[in-house]
């Protein structure tokens, strides 16, 4: 409808924008990088001192000496300018604890990291193939929720479990080490596992809406097998996603950090979380260097590949998906497990998570302690819910923050998406790593790391809605009733946007907990002795052979956070759906025809 | 209708067909034949059931439809028939022209590859051959043989739909269902369509059942008329007849509220000259006030909408809409389609509308 | 008498395109001009400048005595409820948000002429005047039929008291069976309301029906402007 379209011409078009706000985010991550050390703040020449030679009195002088020595007098500029350049040159400086040039480590961490990685995109192609199989011959969504419910498990709690089944209990698979290939086996698929459920619901889910497209309809009747048409659709689905399976591979890059801890891999993901323990920022600066680097690779070589897939020809012709149809849940399964959830934490915010008792330590579940005690005599069940807190506490912060964010940046839609970008290539725990080597690590920090990864998809969507509702008729016709532009932002544009955006951050709040605690896990976010929930975890690895339940509790909250996230959402969806479509009950299928070809004659 | 042509069997032969979603019944026994070359119009308004009716035609329900009643196409039945039985016909014997021909062909596919995947799924023929009868059928239908090789994208409308015809024709089934082909174009694009669509299906003898919500298009295209209101039949019969003389009030009432011809004949000024603003901005004479006047405008019509396929009114679905229905038969029982002299109408009261049905549809507002 | 719309040279450019290329007409009140021709002519773009909801490139609006195309957007919003648009998506040109009765309710409230007493009263007679019943003024778009919600989107329009309705093919994504009844009522307000249509279609009969004279577009250009005498003998 020429009409409407004629209304947004006022809507510039943001792609030049949105690119210069991906260069300046590009240069502001750079820039941290390289200027980690001096924004640590924190002096670094004590560090240093106590790693070069633990016995040296760390007086004035020797400090000094230190510090002239790394060139940390200098100030910051010519701190970036030094590590510039000598980035240019392939030096990547010695790293502060060995002494030792980084670039030759960084390199050996990343031939360790490409295998595993490597190995990790196998595991989850075969799980993509097997969560896409049945859409492809029953011809409709099925794996949708088990997809998506192996895409929200963090890989810290696979890669746990899995190395407390197949490797403590079982026996069967080596559990930490480097030396062949059985020990890739159980890492791959700790990080293989949930990148194929992402891969394989992005596919799931386009696929049954591209089954309905019309020219499904045409080659059917024409008498095409449909082998052919399942072939076919996937051609016409996978373009699109290609840049999603590059995110998909970025993330790999966030979950080796975790999983190579676990399995005590020596890949680059390990040494970045070493030397952001240790605070060695040379070592540090390279590995980060380094991941990020192949965050922006893998990017670059998805778009090559889409360029490839597409074609000159078909360059052009603007491809989109349809949009997926939701896969509708019973709001029984959020509710229970929400319920299940809140009773635990309920229960174990009323004890006392501190009090260490060394006489009941490691003790099973019982009366007293209904979830156990952990290695030192605290009760299991007190900490789990005090965990909870602390946990969906921040996160409900960040959410909060994200959403406030979102509202107010969803009017400049270039700034979102250029943002956004940058907040794909870099996963939550290299965030993470590149803030609490800035601020120590702490909940603060960790909260930092995710609130700044989480708020570009929200401000996305919000510009996405905006600019909807700016090129919706009904807000021409608020224009023509002489309405001023306040009182369309306030009464019609903003109740549009505001709705769905705090939905869809209630429903990344369990992510965002998600994320929290894996940052927790690795020794980023909350420090002991505070309840967190991946903290938790973490510290029961020591002794899991002897009290499993101690690990079991905060794995299976965790797991269940997954679901509940994994299952609002689909309802929530759902909810969407349905209130659009009051007017025929069983319009989904029913007014398919109707529908669509009222649509199309209002274009 | 079946009285009709009675030496002939009929091609197609729908009885009593059915298609519901859970308990909510959106095709409500419907019964109909269709012969050898003959073009028939299933005309009703959004929710009427037709779309669905198309598919089930075809044996190819959306998801979640259950069909009942009985679809014959020549020897073999197609409700209740197994999944295979029923693919075995798509192509050979039945085709389908989808809703909206424009994004009837896969994006990401060239054209000609299009049509030869549908040759190879039915004939097994070499990949070479397969394309070269795609490029034949492209020609066939005015599409060069250079440009077989692009994709939809690069072709204009008027080709994109004429290569969805040459592929629904490919291999010149019996039976064509064309489903609200032309729904989103204006009139020309629309009858070109049409005629190449009619054309196509009279070379070969082609059946075509042409699936619409607009009274024009079945006029200009089709031999006979089937109307439906709320998942029935309400009348059918020669095109020609039924517009002369609807039989059912619906049918007449929508006939009688399209402004048609002898309502008002344009006298054509001089157009205005060049780019300069003309004299008095155009201004021709206009009518007198008095010609003006709302009653020149008045338009017979139907009061009401549609009902809802949940919230159907016992009785006739029409009755509360329906200027000529009593309030005992008409809103209790049924009507059932009664067929003489080769037209059917589902109505009551049939026998009573007036001559001039226009008349009776005057006073609602 | 003078015209209540008058269009000088009106000119609109998308981009590198000339969607409007110098247009001129004139509407008298009471009268109804029909705007025809093929899709992508220029017909809706015509609509929105003279509604000045995109301002046009060159060229002059005189509505009512008044230049709009000189005034701001400041001076210029409290004539815009003398010029009303009837869009042709039912649905769409209502939030979806709003019940039937605050969408009709909100021209008097941007205005400041709502009251509480006689505000709902006011409402209730708009919804008669359109044919519905008050309460399908509790519904919202999605709960009535296209029909209804065209109705409502003139019972909006009418709230603002205009003087030109400028019509964007409104009866075309109706079902055939409603058509006839909202030509009906727009003819019953213009006969009652002495107001000025600028109709928008593409359907020749119907623009021959409902209108005093008719204007054909082509790439831009007005080519012709007919009067439609009437009666006329059949064809």
């Amino acid at each position: 409808m020429t009409f409407v379209a004629s209304l947004l011409t006022p809507v510039r078009t943001p792609g030049g924008r949105a690119g210069l706000t991906r260069l300046g985010c590009l240069a502001a991550v750079l820039s941290t990088v390289g200027l980690l050390p001096w924004l640590s703040g924190r002096d670094p020449a004590l560090t240093v001192l106590r790693a070069r030679s633990a016995e040296q009195e760390a007086t004035a002088e020797a400090l000094a000496a230190i510090r002239a020595d790394l060139g940390l007098d200098a100030g910051p500029l010519s701190l970036l300018g030094s590590w510039a350049s000598g980035l240019l040159r392939g030096d990547l400086g010695t790293s502060w604890v060995s002494g030792t040039d980084v670039l030759p480590s960084v390199v050996a961490g990343l031939q360790v990291s490409l295998s595993l990685m490597g190995a990790a995109l196998g595991v989850a192609l075969l799980v993509t193939c097997a969560l896409v199989a049945p859409v492809l011959v029953r011809g409709r969504g099925s794996g949708g929720a088990f997809a998506a419910m192996l895409a929200a498990v963090p890989e810290f709690l696979l890669a746990t479990v899995a190395l407390l089944v197949c490797g403590v209990w079982l026996g069967w698979l080596p559990t930490a080490g480097w030396q062949g290939p059985v020990y890739l086996v159980l890492p791959a698929l700790a990080l293989g596992v949930p990148a194929g459920g992402l891969l394989g619901r992005l596919v799931a889910d386009a696929l049954p809406a591209v089954l309905e497209e019309r020219w499904v309809e045409l080659w059917r009747g024409a008498g095409v097998h449909k082998a052919r048409i399942s072939a076919a659709a996937l051609r016409r689905v996978l373009p699109p996603l290609v840049p999603q399976f590059g995110m998909v591979a970025v993330g790999l890059t966030g979950g080796a950090v975790a999983v190579e801890t676990v399995f005590a891999v020596p890949g680059i993901g390990r040494m970045a979380l070493g030397a952001a323990k240790s605070q060695d920022l040379p070592l540090l600066q390279g590995a980060v260097l380094a991941l990020l680097t192949l965050g922006l690779l893998t990017g670059a070589l998805a778009a090559l590949v889409r360029r490839r897939l597409l074609g000159p020809a078909l360059r052009e012709a603007g491809l989109t998906l349809p949009a997926a149809r939701p896969v509708r849940a019973h709001p029984a399964v959020p509710v229970a497990l929400g319920a299940v959830l809140l009773t635990c934490i309920g229960w174990g915010l009323l004890r006392d998570p501190y009090t260490v008792n060394t006489t009941a330590r490691l003790r099973a579940p019982s009366w007293s302690h209904p979830l156990g005690t952990d290695g030192l005599g605290r009760d299991v069940l007190a900490r789990l819910g005090h965990g909870a807190a602390s946990t969906v506490g921040t996160a409900a912060a960040v959410c909060l923050i994200g959403l406030l964010l979102a509202l107010a940046l969803g009017f400049l839609p270039s700034v979102a998406s250029g943002a956004s970008d940058i907040a794909n290539a870099l996963p939550p725990v290299i965030a993470g790593i590149l803030v609490a080597a800035v601020v120590g690590p702490g909940t603060g920090g960790a909260a930092l790391a995710v609130a700044v990864i989480s708020w570009p998809a929200l401000s996305a969507h919000a510009a996405a809605l905006v600019q909807e509702v700016r090129a919706s008729t009904f807000l021409t016709a608020q224009r023509a009733i002489g309405a001023t532009p306040w009182w369309i932002l306030t009464r019609h544009v903003l109740p549009s946007v505001a709705a769905p955006v705090t939905r869809h951050a209630l429903l990344r709040l369990p992510g965002i907990a998600l994320a929290l605690a894996s940052l927790g896990f690795l020794g980023l976010g909350a420090q002991p002795p505070a309840p967190e929930w991946g903290l938790m975890l973490d510290e029961s690895r020591a002794y899991v052979e002897r009290a499993p339940w101690a690990a079991l509790a905060p794995a299976v909250a965790l797991a269940l956070l997954a679901a509940l996230a994994v299952s609002a959402g689909a309802y929530a969806e759902g909810g969407a759906t349905r209130a659009a479509s009051v007017r025929g009950r069983f319009a989904l299928a029913f007014a398919f025809a109707a529908r669509r070809s009222r649509k199309e004659a209002l274009q | 209708m079946s009285s009709e042509l009675p030496s002939m069997d009929p091609l197609l032969s729908v009885r009593d067909l059915r298609v519901s979603f859970g308990a909510v019944q959106a095709v409500r026994g419907l019964s109909f034949d269709v012969h050898e070359g003959e073009v028939l119009a299933v005309a009703g308004e959004s929710g009427a059931g037709k779309s669905l009716t198309a598919r089930a035609l075809l044996g190819m329900p959306p998801r979640g439809a259950t069909v009942t009643g009985s679809v014959r196409l020549g020897s073999d039945e197609l409700v209740g028939a197994p999944r295979s039985a029923r693919t075995a016909l798509w192509g050979r014997r039945v085709a389908l022209v989808p809703q909206d021909a424009l994004s009837a062909l896969s994006p990401v596919h060239r054209v000609a590859d299009q049509l030869a995947a549908a040759v190879r799924s039915v004939d097994r023929t070499s990949r070479k051959e397969a394309r070269a009868r795609a490029v034949a059928a492209l020609e066939e239908v005015g599409i060069p043989a250079d440009q077989a090789r692009a994709y939809p994208h690069e072709f204009s409308g008027g080709m994109r739909q004429r290569a969805v015809i040459a592929m629904a024709m490919l291999h010149q089934p019996d039976l064509v269902v064309a489903d609200e082909p032309t729904t989103a174009q204006d009139p020309q694009t629309r009858r070109q369509m049409l005629d190449l669509l009619a054309r196509r299906t009279g070379a070969t003898g082609t059946a075509l059942v042409l699936v619409t919500h607009d009274l024009d298009t079945a006029r200009e295209h089709a031999d006979r008329l089937l109307v439906m209101y709320a998942g029935r039949l309400v009348e059918a019969g020669p095109v020609e007849e039924v517009f002369a003389r609807p039989r059912a009030p619906y049918t007449a009432g929508l006939l009688a509220s399209v402004p048609g011809e002898g309502l008002g004949a344009v006298t054509y000024g001089a157009p205005p000259r060049g780019r300069g603003r003309p004299q008095a901005a155009g201004r021709f004479p206009t009518a007198p006030p008095a010609e003006r006047l709302a009653e020149r405008r008045r338009l017979p019509a139907i009061a009401g909408a549609p009902p809802a396929p949940t919230d159907l009114p016992p009785g006739c679905a029409f009755a509360p809409r329906c200027p000529l229905a009593d309030a005992t038969r008409c809103r209790t029982e049924q009507p059932e389609p009664q067929t003489h002299d080769g037209r059917t109408v589902a109505c009551h009261r049939w026998r009573e509308l007036p001559d001039d049905p226009a008349e009776l549809f005057l006073e609602s507002l | 008498m003078s015209p209540l719309l008058d269009i000088r040279e009106l000119v609109v450019r998308h981009g590198p395109r000339t969607a409007v290329d110098h247009v001129s007409f004139t509407i008298d009140p009471g009268e109804t001009l029909g705007l025809i021709g093929p899709s992508g002519c220029g017909k809706s773009s015509t609509a929105m400048a003279v509604l000045q909801l995109r301002r046009p490139d060159a060229g002059e609006v005189w509505f009512d005595g008044q230049e709009l195309t000189a005034l701001d957007e400041r001076r210029l919003r409290p004539l815009r409820p003398a010029l009303q648009p009837v869009f042709q998506d039912p649905y769409g040109s209502l939030s979806p948000r709003h019940k039937i009765s605050d969408a009709i309710a909100e021209p008097l409230r941007v205005q400041g002429s709502w009251d509480r007493t006689t505000g709902p009263a006011r409402v209730a007679e708009l919804l008669e005047r359109v044919g519905l019943d008050p309460a399908h003024g509790d519904r919202r778009p999605h709960e009535l039929s296209g029909g209804q919600c065209q109705r409502a989107g003139i019972a909006r329009a009418l709230a603002c008291e205009p003087k030109l309705l400028v019509l964007d093919e409104p009866v075309s994504a109706l079902d055939p069976s409603l058509r006839a009844g909202i030509l009906n009522l727009l003819a019953e307000l213009q006969e009652r309301l002495g107001l000025g249509y600028l109709f928008i279609c593409h359907d020749m009969a119907l623009v021959r029906h409902f209108c005093d004279r008719v204007a054909e577009m082509r790439e831009g250009r007005l080519v012709r402007t007919t009067a439609v005498t009437s009666p006329s003998p059949p064809r």
